[in-house]
């Protein structure tokens, strides 16, 4: 077996080699390695700066109301400055003239006739909740006891989804658009090398050296790396980033999905690369490559339309749960699945199972149309008389 | 010992494609497999290096069925040409030397040596897209000749090139004859091959139908052809030769038919005592005669059964 992985060995590198140094690859892997800078740096830029209150006051503002609007804007992310006027008429003018958020001068809250959001509302609930402490205290009640009328809360608000966190959910849909895009983009780029290597008949100087089982898995092993190399300069940087800084917008979660993508891909890449270098060697002209990964491409389609429509809906029922662990269309579904938390582990593990389990199976079934196809040339092969009994020529 | 082709049969679905085709090849020795189109022969080279299998019958190297680890020393190149297009000419070379088992380094420097041996060498860096047909041809060689081959196998090597290049490919190849190396090719061009091949087996609709050394083949075909200018009065000299047949009678030349068994030299020594011999010559058959010949008395046997 050591001449076998040898001789695969070659066709692997120089299949690498041949596909690196190719401009197609540097533009891509460009382009992914921005998109994924972009992911990460965009939220950062947008986000990255916390929003500054003015406040003015006549005369100091008074410690009171600071430090409530300081534990306020803790808890809110904003900060509060502060201006000081000598008079009522100054501390109005700077609202007007839009020097303040909003102004405090006695009973009276100045605030800009344009909207100024929820600033206003929180200097009046200070200014209610410091007058309330203040009378309470008057009232003879001990500073435990204010403290813990001032903590009252209302009821926290849970919004209902199908989804445990939209967030999350957001990245499974784009785990699914990119492991769809991955397999197609490696699929045809599978069955483009091999009818190039039929059409020109380097197959059957290959075919005198090597076994088909060498020169299929070493094409495949070769694509296969390339765009897993790829997806890995797309993932990696916001996989790290998710991790690191909260500013993206994704639980630290997402990151473990992304890294489960990864190996969805590898899955759903042997399930199919080998069905599709077994169509592209039907074919006798590199023009008909296009039509005859045709129902290839399809199943990848259906898969991937199945995911997005019924999982995304409704990741929980009975058809979600049936599309997710089918092996032609796991790979797609079960990852987009999978990011609305709530699939048990024994469903993950399953379909992984089964999509492996078929991926060996198409790959036996693969290897053997691709051995027999590839010396009928002058004409487009049928499956039929590839699959089963004798090759015919 | 060499190679032995023994009784092998192939058929595509209900084409029968080789009938028992059996031959020896010896190293040493360049031998042509010969055949119109279509008669089997790119079948049975792929047989040969298992890139098809026999129904039945084999292919023994050495007195032993031929095995992967033998293949690994033998060259070929198909009749249809394939190379990167993309790669480099040196590159290539390289690739197909460690296909062979070559280390990388070893793949190089032979490499080299058969690149400037074709020619070739100022094009190492070229993309091989960019040469011209001759020398793509010339590269493709080089490819099945990087690992030093025992067996040298070509399907239609010839096929396609100019004068210069049949030349060129004929010299390289005997020197690897001369070398002690094994070296079949096939070929249709059946006159074009004449002068290369000290050997044929030459197939006809999946069957071997003449095979030997060619000198001897066209020395002892009754299709030899005396031509006479002989200043005698009469044919009357000739009666004395019952199988040989006059083909033409001028007054300038006279052509027979001298069938195996009968020594040409003896004709002549017969014409010299009628008259004067003028002019004289023994037309050996072409290898298209001899194939035209042998393929009609197949058809002939097989009308029988």
């Amino acid at each position: 077996m050591g001449t076998w992985w040898k001789g695969t060995a070659l066709v692997a590198e120089r299949g690498l080699l041949e596909n690196v140094r190719s401009r197609t690859f540097k533009i891509v892997t460009g382009l992914l390695l921005l998109m994924s800078i972009a992911a990460v740096v965009v939220p950062q830029i947008l986000g990255g700066e916390r929003t500054t209150y003015t406040l003015a006051t006549a005369g100091k503002a008074p410690a009171g109301m600071v430090a409530v609007l300081g534990a306020a804007g803790k808890s809110a992310d904003f900060t509060v400055k502060y201006v000081s006027r000598d008079k009522e008429d100054a501390v109005r003018k700077a609202v007007r003239d839009g020097d303040a958020t909003a102004g405090l001068a006695g009973d009276t809250l100045y605030t800009a006739a344009s909207a100024s959001g929820t600033f206003p509302v929180l200097v009046a609930q200070a200014v209610v909740a410091l007058e309330t402490s203040r009378q309470l205290s008057e009232a003879g009640l001990s500073p435990a006891q204010v403290a813990g009328l001032q903590s009252i809360q209302p009821p926290k608000q849970v919004s209902v989804g199908p989804v445990d966190d939209q967030g999350r959910a957001g990245a499974g849909f784009a785990v699914g658009i990119v492991l769809y895009t991955a397999l197609v983009f490696a699929g045809s780029t599978i069955a483009n090398t091999v009818a190039m290597e039929k059409s020109t008949r380097i197959s059957e100087v290959l075919l005198a050296v090597l076994r088909p089982s060498q020169m299929i898995v070493g094409t495949v092993v070769a694509l296969g790396t390339v765009t897993l190399f790829q997806l890995l300069v797309l993932a990696a940087p916001l996989a790290v980033a998710v991790q690191v800084t909260d500013k993206i917008g994704l639980p630290p979660v997402a990151a473990g999905d992304i890294g489960l993508a990864l190996a969805w891909f590898v899955l759903g890449f042997m399930l199919f690369a080998f069905m599709y270098a077994a169509a592209a060697a039907l074919v006798d002209k590199i023009t008909d490559v296009a039509s005859a990964i045709m129902p290839v491409t399809m199943i990848i389609v259906v898969g991937y339309v199945l995911a997005i429509s019924v999982v995304m809906s409704d990741p929980g029922g009975g058809w979600s749960v049936a599309v997710s662990l089918f092996p032609l269309t796991a790979p797609m579904a079960m990852p987009i699945r999978w990011a609305s938390g709530l699939v048990p582990v024994w469903q993950l593990v399953l379909a992984m199972a089964l999509t492996a389990a078929a991926a060996m199976l198409l790959v036996a079934v693969g290897s053997a149309i691709y051995r027999r196809a590839l010396l009928i040339t002058g004409r487009r092969a049928k499956l039929r008389e590839v699959i089963g009994g004798r090759a015919a020529s | 010992m060499g190679l032995e082709i023994d009784d092998v049969r192939h058929s595509f679905g209900d084409r029968l494609a080789l009938d028992g085709v059996s031959f020896d090849v010896v190293p040493g020795v360049i031998t042509g497999l010969l055949g119109p189109n279509g008669a089997g022969k790119t079948t049975l080279l792929r047989i040969m290096l298992g890139v098809l299998s026999p129904d039945h019958g084999e292919v023994r190297y050495d007195g032993r069925p031929v095995n992967e680890e033998d293949r690994r020393h033998w060259g070929y190149m198909p009749q249809e040409r394939g190379l990167y297009a993309g790669m480099s000419a040196g590159d290539q070379v390289v690739h197909f030397g460690r296909l062979h088992g070559l280390s990388r380094r070893e793949a190089t420097s032979r490499a080299h040596a058969l690149l400037e041996e074709l020619g070739l060498e100022d094009r190492w860096s070229d993309r091989t897209d960019k040469l011209s047909g001759g020398m793509q041809q010339r590269l493709q060689l080089a490819t099945s000749l990087v690992h030093d081959p025992v067996v040298i196998v070509l399907d239609e090597p010839f096929n396609g090139l100019d004068p210069v290049a049949v030349a060129s490919l004929s010299e390289t190849l005997r020197q690897r004859a001369r070398d002690g190396r094994t070296v079949l090719f096939s070929s249709h061009q059946l006159d074009l091959v004449q002068d290369l091949c000290e050997d044929i087996a030459m197939v006809d609709r999946g069957r071997t139908v003449l095979q030997g050394n060619v000198a001897s083949l066209r020395a002892s075909s009754s299709r030899r052809q005396l031509r006479l200018h002989v200043q005698a009065p009469n044919r009357d000299w000739l009666r004395a030769y019952a199988g040989v047949t006059v083909v033409s009678d001028e007054a300038d030349e006279l052509r027979l038919e001298v069938p195996d068994g009968i020594d040409p030299l003896d004709i002549l020594d017969a014409a010299r005592a009628a008259g004067r011999v003028v002019d004289f010559g023994l037309d050996l058959p072409t290898l298209s005669q001899l194939f035209l010949a042998a393929a009609d008395r197949t058809f002939d046997t097989a009308g029988v059964r």
